[in-house]
């Protein structure tokens, strides 16, 4: 029952936050039919931005890649990473998908998730629970119990304790570090720039204190431009229910200085290096698909879990990790090609009510389930 | 995937044969019709689900046992024999009567085909088996076509959403109601308070969850309505459609929903038989169909449940 208490409070929380975010800046609705209109047409399009988006990050003086499979990923980082590094991570759920942290673990790195919840998942060896909130099943007291192995004298803490034990902890981890990886909540087809967005300023230090600079994202997060990528971010923020968001990252390229006759050069005091690693990995079949191709519309705001009954109730046991609850039984599809998941729909209807991106779940996981009975 | 091919076997043969989920007793189906004209045109649709719906647990309870039985769907038609007891009977009996009367109140005529009515294919579609639906839908639409049927007035959320479909695969132009869009009185006037548990079908595909607020408002009732447990975006399905092929994850579906309406009070409402089916094992107090809420066997008008 303890994971029932957990979302309960989270829907209790998230869910008028998320309603009175749209209320009072009505805008937002606006940009996320403009925001669908961009990823579809990516989406239809996808070789072709894809190679764009490659050349504009060379443009910047950056290296992009685009990696099949999640094998091809970790090679990829691995070779950028090498070993022996302190590595920090931002939160990136393709990073996650493709194994990276234990990766780069197991080749000899120092490497440390610097988002609170990714971080507590990490210390307790658990997957992620939901896309944006990764520790959502642990209550207060069990975050508590975790944290404790970075600090035992922990007892009865508030959240704010909590949260002040991995501030200490994780601010030396990004002092020392080497690399930089994050994810990318879009990235922009005509600068190359990956937009990210966020709460706690890990993200900004990842991308800026190491002198290296990894960015790990899936290739349906590619948009046109950088306007588009730019409303994406706010879009994702505003129905995670986090609006404003604290910081919202662009990063172009290593960092750069045009203070000298003003002509722009590379690096300046960020880092100097900057890769784009794209991750394939099922997604360009999936945007083929006459039906499943609307699942790559996600800009992965979390709210269609908090309004379905078998989320609600079965928490990280339904789907794939880090493919819970509705978007992850359409994702679970797309990347491992298990439909099982979508086997579990009650055809409730909350998630479809609630998408941004009016992504039609239901009718996605009926045809999943129609195609898993075919088998 | 045994559970599923097991169900698709049977589920088709016997829609094949009976135009039934599974073999029934036309008679446990027709019951409830005392006064009402046989024939097409306009008619009210029970798709036997309020009559039938309370052995449907039996089934799914059997379904994984059965399922690893080699030969057990020739064992099948056996199952005309699972009847509904006396007390589901007039429960079901009831609930139809009173959709009857209710209608008929509010000026609207209609007919009933009987033994002559078949199944929607709705289980069909919940579990996922669209083609199975698309080659049924074609079935019945010619069967509703040979008994001239017009228009369609349904009486229950998962018939009028798999009749709303049938377009989808088949060229479709008998008209689609729900009782609940054309009763616009209850017919009398209802004390207490109620919490209620919606449809997720009425509520979010059909788009009618006002329909039955105003009509339960207008009858007097008091509904506890909390924007977390019964809102429009929130309100949590009863986990009966995956029944059949995951019983357990049902279960706890519906024992949660239970016990989020329970901090809400002890009367609910229910709009659909399979809610009734699924919340009624949890739910600590008294649960009624809207329809039933309607009946009044006494005809005095008043029923005071405060
Ligand atoms: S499917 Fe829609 S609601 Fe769910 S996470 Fe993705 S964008 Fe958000």
């Amino acid at each position: 029952m303890s994971w029932i208490y957990a979302v309960e409070r989270a829907v209790r929380n998230n869910v008028p936050k998320v309603e009175g975010i749209l209320k009072d800046h009505p805008y937002l609705l606006d940009l996320a039919a403009k925001v669908r209109d961009g990823k579809t047409e990516v989406l239809r399009n996808l070789d072709r931005y894809v190679e764009e988006t490659i050349k504009a990050v060379e443009r910047s003086g950056g290296r992009a890649y685009l990696a099949s499979t999640s094998e091809d990923a970790r090679e990829i980082v691995s070779k950028i990473v090498g070993s022996g590094k302190t590595v920090v991570l931002g939160k990136s759920m393709v990073a996650y998908e493709a194994g990276i942290r234990k990766h780069l673990i197991s080749t000899g790195n120092d490497v440390w998730e610097t988002d609170l919840g990714e971080f507590l998942i990490q210390l307790a060896d658990e997957p992620p629970s939901h896309i944006i909130a990764p520790s959502l099943h642990m209550t207060k007291e069990r975050a508590e119990e975790v944290m404790r192995s970075v600090d035992p004298e922990l007892k009865g803490a508030s959240h704010e304790r909590i949260a002040g034990v991995a501030r200490k902890f994780l601010r030396e981890k990004f002092v020392k570090a080497d690399v930089g990886i994050t994810g990318a909540n879009a990235v922009a087809a005509d600068t190359g720039s990956v937009v990210l967005v966020e709460n706690e300023g890990n993200i900004r230090m990842t991308t800026i204190l190491p002198e290296v600079h990894v960015a790990v994202t899936g290739v349906e997060k590619i948009l046109p431009n950088l306007e588009l990528a730019m409303y994406e971010a706010l879009v994702q923020a505003a129905f995670g229910g986090l609006y404003p968001p604290s910081y919202v990252n662009v990063s172009s390229g290593p960092s750069s200085t045009a203070d000298i006759e003003m002509k722009r050069v590379r690096p300046a005091h960020g880092p100097k290096e900057f890769h784009l690693v794209l991750l394939d990995n099922g997604r360009k079949e999936a945007a083929k698909d006459p039906v499943l191709w609307q699942s790559l519309l996600c800009v992965r705001c979390g709210r269609c879990h908090l309004h379905c009954p078998v989320y609600r109730v079965l928490g990280v046991n339904w789907g794939i990790p880090p493919f819970t609850g509705p978007m992850g039984a359409m994702w679970s599809a797309v990347i491992y090609g298990d439909r099982r998941p979508a086997m579990m729909c009650t055809h409730s209807g909350g998630c479809k009510e609630v998408c941004p991106m009016r992504i039609d779940i239901p009718r996605v996981l009926e045809e999943l389930k129609a195609r898993e009975l075919k088998r | 995937m045994e559970v599923e091919n097991f169900i698709r076997e049977v589920l088709v043969k016997s829609l094949n044969e009976y135009m039934m989920p599974f073999p029934t007793d036309k008679k446990v189906c027709t019951e409830w019709a005392q006064d009402v004209p046989r024939g097409g045109g306009t008619v009210i649709y029970t798709g036997c689900m309020y009559q039938v719906t309370p052995v449907s647990d039996l089934f799914n309870r059997a379904l994984p046992i059965l399922s690893k039985v080699k030969g057990a769907e020739k064992l099948y038609p056996l199952s005309s024999i699972l009847k509904p007891t006396n007390m589901q009977k007039e429960r079901a009996n009831r609930v139809l009567r009173s959709i009857a009367s209710m209608l008929k109140r509010n000026g609207v005529q209609f007919n009933y085909l009987y033994e002559d009515e078949p199944y929607s294919g709705t289980v069909l579609l919940e579990l996922g088996y669209v083609d199975e639906f698309a080659q049924y839908a074609k079935r019945v639409k010619g069967h509703l076509e040979k008994h001239q049927v017009r228009r369609l007035i349904t009486v229950d959320p998962h018939s009028y959403y798999a009749f709303s479909r049938y377009k989808e695969f088949v060229p479709f132009d008998v008209e689609v109601v729900n009782y609940l869009e054309l009763v616009k009185d209850l017919g009398t006037r209802v004390k207490g308070e109620y919490v209620i548990h919606d449809s997720c079908l009425y509520s979010r595909f059909l788009g009618i969850r006002e329909n039955y607020r105003s009509l339960l408002n207008n009858a007097g009732v008091k509904l506890r309505e909390d924007p977390f447990v019964t809102g429009p975006l929130t309100s949590m399905c009863c986990g009966a459609p995956i029944g059949p092929v995951r019983r357990d994850e049902s279960q706890k579906i519906a024992s949660y929903r239970a016990y989020q309406l329970n901090q809400l009070g002890d009367k609910l409402i229910v709009v659909c038989p399979l809610c009734y089916l699924a919340l009624s094992p949890y739910f600590k107090g008294e649960v009624v169909d809207l329809a039933e809420l309607a009946y009044n066997e006494l005809g005095t008008g008043q029923r005071d449940t405060s």
